[in-house]
């Protein structure tokens, strides 16, 4: 059995990896947020500012673009296998569709995972090239995982599944729409998600690695119980609940693939 | 009339949904706003933000899928008939739907008293063809030229989130001000809001005579399958 899930991942993390435009959105997005990023962002963070939060700043800004790209690469995955005829060759394996589903997931978000991994690291080489602190490498690893990840694994979560549902291109409608509805959009605008512990974007981790608010972490607005004071703990809950979140589509992928395969 | 039916059928039920999707979202939204009590205004506001911006996010993600995934390519440019022209009617039907939805959505704001946009009937047709024909249009010639839906769908995207993450700013800029697409609903009907619509619309008709003239060999869009 893991031996099945782990030759799905890895077939899903190859087929990913090799795909052009996920590098080039990738890149494309990077660039544009490091030159667009005005003078408040992190690339002016004064000289003698801690490594974490150069870093954290830095993996926010990422977070707020990097997964529309990797939103839009993930939408057509699934879907994809049933409109070249590759779903029915898949199922006739001896792997269940649950195993199937959680494998391209591991391998999505690992193939994903590495461009923007890879971006953090030449952004911390960049900014050690200035500030000369080699720690901006390690806390680049912790930015990204504690920040950067956990939205990705949530997006990835929703942009294979839900294709299945309501398609691919209204999925890429929606998924605009909702990235700034409810991560960007100020809480005291509109009723929106902006600034609780189920925003992707990594607001609460940030906020705890630099040890101040990042955006809107905590603000006051709707739904007051997920807008804890950011913090350790409220960091852990936010990347617990974001997991908790991204499994519930995973659960009904399996049975979303057999009822396609065999309509 | 049976073309442009078989034409909405191949443009697909997603791309012909999405406009209705979009303002359906937006009458949610404003309803949970009246719901946790946001005043007249803001409610006012999300209304006016369905018509401006996410009708033409629709129209160009949905003019996206319409050049990109046509599984009868290699028949269609057998054919006598002009592949621009086929291409055409389907993001007429596309640009159609969202047009008729817009325009009825904004008579029923007006006659609700909802309607925070210019008291024109001209002008407040303009509140989302503007947009409308320069997101699409921009959505039209990456997805023609890159051959990739990712790369267009994405540049759509991007494009739309950073109007809305810097709005102040580009309403604010001098140079940026003729290109925001969002001037009625974040900065009003100020100054510049009639040179601004004729720039955007001016850029929606450069870009799709790009793509038109791209199109003249529509050749190259045969290798676009998953890039």
């Amino acid at each position: 059995m893991r031996s099945r899930l782990s030759a799905v991942c890895r077939y899903e993390f190859r087929m990913q990896i090799r795909k052009r435009s996920l590098w080039v959105s990738t890149a494309g997005l990077a660039m544009l947020i490091a030159v667009a990023q005005g003078d408040r962002g992190p690339r002016y963070l004064p000289a003698g500012t801690s490594a974490a939060e150069v870093m954290a700043s830095w993996a926010l800004l990422f977070s707020m673009l990097l997964p529309i790209g990797f939103g839009m690469v993930l939408a057509d995955r699934l879907v994809r296998d049933h409109r070249i005829g590759a779903a029915p060759l898949l199922a006739s394996l001896p792997t269940r569709p649950g195993a199937l589903v959680a494998g391209k997931y591991a391998g999505s978000v690992a193939a994903t995972a590495v461009p923007g991994l890879l971006v953090l690291l030449v952004t911390a080489g960049g900014e050690f090239a200035h500030r000369g602190d080699v720690a901006l490498f390690g806390w680049a690893f912790v930015a990204f995982a504690v920040v950067l990840l956990p939205g990705l694994a949530f997006v990835a979560a929703f942009a294979l599944v839900c294709p299945m549902v309501i398609s691919a291109p209204l999925f890429r409608v929606l998924f605009a729409g909702y990235w700034f509805w409810g991560n960007m959009l100020g809480p005291n605008y509109l009723p929106s998600l902006t600034g609780t512990l189920l925003t992707p974007i990594g607001d609460y981790p940030a906020s705890w690695l630099m040890g101040g608010k990042a955006l809107y972490a905590g603000d006051s607005g709707w739904l007051p119980f997920l807008r804890p004071e950011p913090g350790g703990g409220a960091a852990l809950l936010s990347v617990v609940l974001l997991t908790v979140l991204a499994s519930l589509p995973l659960a009904f992928a399996g049975s979303l693939m057999t009822r396609r395969t065999s309509s | 009339m049976s073309l442009w039916r078989y034409e909405a059928r191949r443009a697909g039920w997603p791309a012909c949904l999405a406009a209705p999707a979009s303002l359906l979202v937006t009458l949610a939204l404003a309803v949970a706003s009246l719901g946790f009590g946001a005043p007249p205004p803001s409610v006012h506001g999300v209304l006016l933000s369905g018509v401006e911006a996410l009708v033409p996010l629709a129209a160009a993600m949905a003019a996206v899928t319409v050049v990109s995934v046509d599984r009868c390519r290699e028949l269609q440019l057998a054919l006598p008939a002009a592949y621009a022209g086929t291409l055409g009617r389907r993001l007429g039907v596309v640009a159609g739907i969202g047009a008729a939805l817009s325009v009825l959505f904004s008579a029923v704001l007006r006659l609700t008293g909802s309607w925070t946009g210019p008291q024109s009937p001209l002008a407040s047709v303009l509140v989302w063809a503007s947009p409308l024909l320069g997101l699409t249009g921009l959505a039209l010639l990456v997805a023609v030229l890159g051959r990739s839906v990712v790369l267009a769908t994405t540049t759509v995207a991007v494009m739309w989130l950073c109007q809305q993450l810097f709005a102040p700013a580009l309403a604010a800029g001098t140079w940026s001000r003729p290109f925001f697409l969002f001037m009625t609903s974040r900065a009003g009907v100020a100054d510049g809001w009639g040179t601004n619509r004729a720039v955007l619309a001016a850029c929606g008709v450069l870009f799709i005579t790009a793509a038109l003239l791209l199109l003249r060999r529509p050749e190259r869009l045969l290798t676009e399958e998953e890039v």
